[in-house]
């Protein structure tokens, strides 16, 4: 494949799913102006280091991890992004199972730490297979689904159905 | 399982603002050196004579000239100096939802033909240029269900003295959200030269000089403030940012004989912060300046 058939691939995937990837860095960051930073930010690393993907078949979890580490690198830098710290997440959800009725459980998810919120994320909101966040964050398949069942119990839901490998 | 979903929906139902896909195609249209390059290598000549053609057309027939044309025709009066710049070409087109504004400055009165030549017919170029963009994003608009669409570029003159004169040309795209980009010329009157950044200094120290300033000055002005952010490169690892000034990067020079240098929007800051420019004190460059002629 040619240079240019992998920007013309690459683009076109990057603008039929540019939704899905601002509702992901919406969700890191919580506000417009920032999003469209990040996304903005993604393009331009993921175009400028086209030469390292080599199967198009990665196409979608490459972009998605420059996506994710662009994020976390601006949340980093912009102090005034308030990332929920462990102390508010505690104080919403261990050993309060009787409140967790109540609880909004994106509101919930939202206040995970950034490991366990992308996870929760590319598994239920966009519906990616175990193995492909396992190579989306570079990590293997058995410590995403240990950091997953993690996420849930701090989720602590109640699954009916069983999260498929 | 229900509850998983409500949540889904809940993430399902983020607002994706206008200027979405604004910001996604101009990040392409920028990350991509290929494009230009490839065109270019496919037919040369062909494209350089239809643009030129099409350009000349619509420059001086097709579109629909500004009402105020003879207006603009006005001269922008100069103090003491033949040494003139004039609107020679204002046009406006578009329709409900898009317009472009388009203001082509040409400079008159230079002795140095050549000089006041290729600064014209570059004003010219990159305007008719800029044109064929707006009718080729307009029609792409149009053809995925309208949209709004603005071109607005224009110039400014920064500095007129007897021996100065700073003109600055701005380009704003808009569409939702605006993308904003500056091109600066300095024009020695008495000498009837160009000044370029490097022609100032002895050599190239003046990079790093400049470039270490900008920098304190960001973390200066971040401390002070809340709301300025800046790109910095080598920082909290941050990929690119703002690590050094280009040998030819943007300026200008105020009649008080000081240096500002510029940067296009969201170049070294988000997009919030527009363009930036910063006010070089002429003590950080003293010992890299060739003379104290332009920069006192």
């Amino acid at each position: 494949m040619t240079k240019e058939e992998k920007y013309k691939l690459v683009e076109a995937f990057i603008l039929e799913n540019q939704q899905s990837y601002y509702r992901l860095a919406f969700s890191y960051v919580k506000n417009k102006e920032d999003a469209l930073d990040i996304i903005q930010e993604s393009i331009m690393k993921a175009l400028k280091s086209i030469d390292y993907i080599e199967q198009t078949e990665y196409i979608k979890t490459w972009f998605y991890r420059i996506m994710i580490n662009t994020s976390i690198d601006y949340i980093n830098r912009n102090k005034r992004t308030i990332v929920a710290p462990d102390d508010i997440l505690d104080f919403h959800l261990p050993n309060q199972e009787n409140k967790l009725h109540d609880l909004d459980l994106y509101d919930a998810i939202d206040h995970l730490p950034i490991p366990y919120k992308t996870i929760i994320i590319l598994r239920f909101f966009e519906d990616m297979k175990i193995d492909d966040i396992a190579v989306t964050l570079g990590e293997n398949s058995n410590t995403i689904k240990t950091r997953l069942y993690t996420a849930l119990r701090k989720l602590r839901i109640e699954l009916k159905k069983d999260v498929d490998a | 399982m229900s509850k998983l979903n409500d949540a889904k929906v809940k993430y399902d139902n983020i607002e994706i603002p206008e200027e979405l896909n604004f910001v996604v195609q101009k990040a392409i249209k920028e990350a991509n050196p290929m494009k230009k390059n490839t065109r270019k290598k496919i037919n040369p000549v062909q494209k350089f004579g239809i643009g030129a053609a099409a350009a000349a057309l619509l420059f001086t027939g097709s579109v629909n000239i500004s009402p105020a044309f003879a207006q603009s025709m006005a001269n922008i009066p100069v103090l003491n100096s033949i040494i003139k710049v004039i609107t020679i070409d204002e046009l406006t087109d578009g329709n409900d939802n898009s317009q472009a504004k388009i203001s082509t400055p040409k400079i008159t009165g230079l002795e140095n033909k050549e000089l006041e030549q290729t600064l014209n017919a570059k004003y010219e170029q990159e305007n008719a240029k800029l044109y064929l963009q707006f009718q080729k994003d307009m029609a792409a608009i149009k053809e995925q269900g309208g949209g709004h669409l603005g071109v607005d570029s224009g110039y400014t003159i920064l500095t007129d003295t007897d021996a100065l004169l700073s003109i600055s040309r701005y380009t704003v795209e808009t569409q939702a959200s605006s993308y904003e980009t500056l091109h600066n010329d300095t024009i020695d009157k008495k000498n009837e030269l160009l000044i370029t950044l490097p022609s100032l200094f002895k050599d190239n120290a003046y990079i790093s000089s400049i470039s270490a300033y900008i920098k304190v000055e960001m973390h200066k002005q971040m401390a002070a403030d809340d709301s300025k952010s800046y790109f910095i490169a080598g920082e909290e690892e941050v990929d690119g940012g703002f690590d050094k000034i280009s040998p030819n990067q943007n300026f200008s020079i105020t009649k008080d004989h000081e240096l500002i240098i510029y940067f296009n929007e969201y170049d070294v800051a988000p997009g919030s912060m527009g363009t930036v420019q910063f006010k070089i004190p002429t003590s950080i460059i003293q010992k890299d300046l060739i003379s104290n002629y332009y920069i006192k």
